[in-house]
């Protein structure tokens, strides 16, 4: 049994759609917010950051944490989601 | 600046002449009068000792105020640079950047401004090196956390992390890591009324015949994929709704060219062999009304 959470697997079960982006892993309340206020409303528009910082885990933690002061642990689990939901979808 | 002002002329003679000596100065005719030796003193010995005495005081705080130069400098070079020219000085230190647009520009001056910092330290940890260790000891952290180990090894982790910290070099503060890993231990504690949380230790990427990527026991379905799948199975598959399709066209076809009357034989034949059969039935219809009428006038 891994180690992600039942978040992590509802997202990477399927194409995100319109989900919100509290809808990925890692992504609660608070930091969600966070996010919709800088204009990252829905989770394809951080996975459009993920994608344009070519998918490099440094990037986009140091991304995260400016944007909405994620931990370490809020990093690596968005992170990990978006990386197994394009490995699956992209 | 010197820090104190000689005066030589307080000096004796012979001492004037044996700073001079020492000092390779050439000596005046032993007959000139002190005021000759002051001069020459105040000339060379002077002027040296004041050389000496601000490159004793100055040093220290030229290197602050160089460093803070640089740093400002560097800062402002980086901001003045264009987008080409960031991905070409990122690209030298061995970078491959990716798109350099409005949101991205900022995390790849950063990391531009981390490799130099880190190479002007003189390469004590590879910049790569230093990423593997901090994501290494991120994984160590989330992996002892998991098992919910006492605070003392997770001390122990934090002072480890921040040494490696202060060695590469890395932007994150050294609060941060202590504050996370605190806040990690925490969320354990709250979801356990006891505080102690037996996790499953996460496995070893690759080892062991272990795959690296995730494998789940069973498919993950959604509610919604689980609909379409029991929609697909109540309708017609699709194979048969290809063949059905098919047979339909054929069978058209047919029709339209009989009506059209094409021009091939085995369909002449078939119209032949229509025509005849419908000839055939007219004229035994013409023949049982000709028979009829008679019959029927011969009954009149």
């Amino acid at each position: 049994m891994s180690s992600t959470s039942q978040k992590h697997k509802d997202f990477v079960a399927e194409p995100m759609g319109e989900k919100p982006v509290n809808a990925l892993a890692g992504i609660g309340e608070v930091l969600g917010k966070r996010l919709e206020d800088k204009g990252f409303d829905k989770a394809y528009v951080v996975l459009g950051q993920f994608l344009v910082l070519k998918k490099d885990e440094e990037l986009f933690r140091d991304w995260l944490k400016d944007t909405c002061s994620a931990n370490i642990k809020q990093q690596g689990d968005c992170f990990g989601c978006l990386k197994e939901w394009c490995d699956a979808f992209l | 600046m010197s820090l104190f002002m000689e005066d030589p002329a307080h000096f004796s003679k012979s001492r004037l002449k044996l700073d001079l000596v020492a000092h390779n100065v050439v000596l005046p005719p032993t007959k000139s009068r002190k005021e000759i030796y002051v001069d020459l003193y105040l000339k060379h010995i002077a002027q040296k000792n004041a050389g000496d005495f601000s490159s004793d005081d100055e040093d220290q705080e030229q290197d602050l105020a160089d460093k803070e130069e640089e740093e400002d400098a560097e800062i402002l070079v980086q901001s003045c640079l264009t987008d080409d020219d960031l991905k070409a000085a990122l690209l030298k230190h061995g970078v491959k950047a990716g798109p350099i647009v409005a949101s991205t520009r900022a995390l790849y001056e950063n990391k531009l401004r981390r490799l130099e910092q880190s190479e002007g330290q003189g390469h004590v940890n590879g910049v790569e090196k230093g990423v593997l260790y901090s994501d290494s000891e991120e994984e160590e952290e989330q992996g002892e956390q998991e098992d919910g180990e006492s605070g003392s090894e997770g001390a122990k982790e934090e002072t480890a992390e921040q040494s490696n910290q202060a060695q590469q070099g890395s932007s994150q503060p050294s609060q941060e890591p202590v504050k996370d890993t605190i806040e990690e231990m925490f969320l354990n504690m709250e979801a356990s009324p006891t505080g102690i949380c037996a996790t499953r230790r996460r496995p070893i990427k690759g080892a062991a015949g272990r795959p690296v990527q995730y494998i789940y026991p069973d498919t993950p379905t959604s509610p919604t994929t689980l609909e379409r799948r029991e929609v697909e199975r109540r309708l017609v598959p699709i194979h048969i709704q290809i063949l059905v399709f098919f047979i339909l066209a054929c069978l058209l076809y047919i029709i339209y060219v009989c009506v059209e009357g094409n021009s091939f034989s085995p369909f002449v034949a078939l119209l032949d062999s229509l025509d005849q059969g419908s000839e055939s039935e007219e004229g035994l219809m013409l023949q049982a009304e000709t028979q009829d009428t008679p019959v029927i006038s011969g009954q009149e």
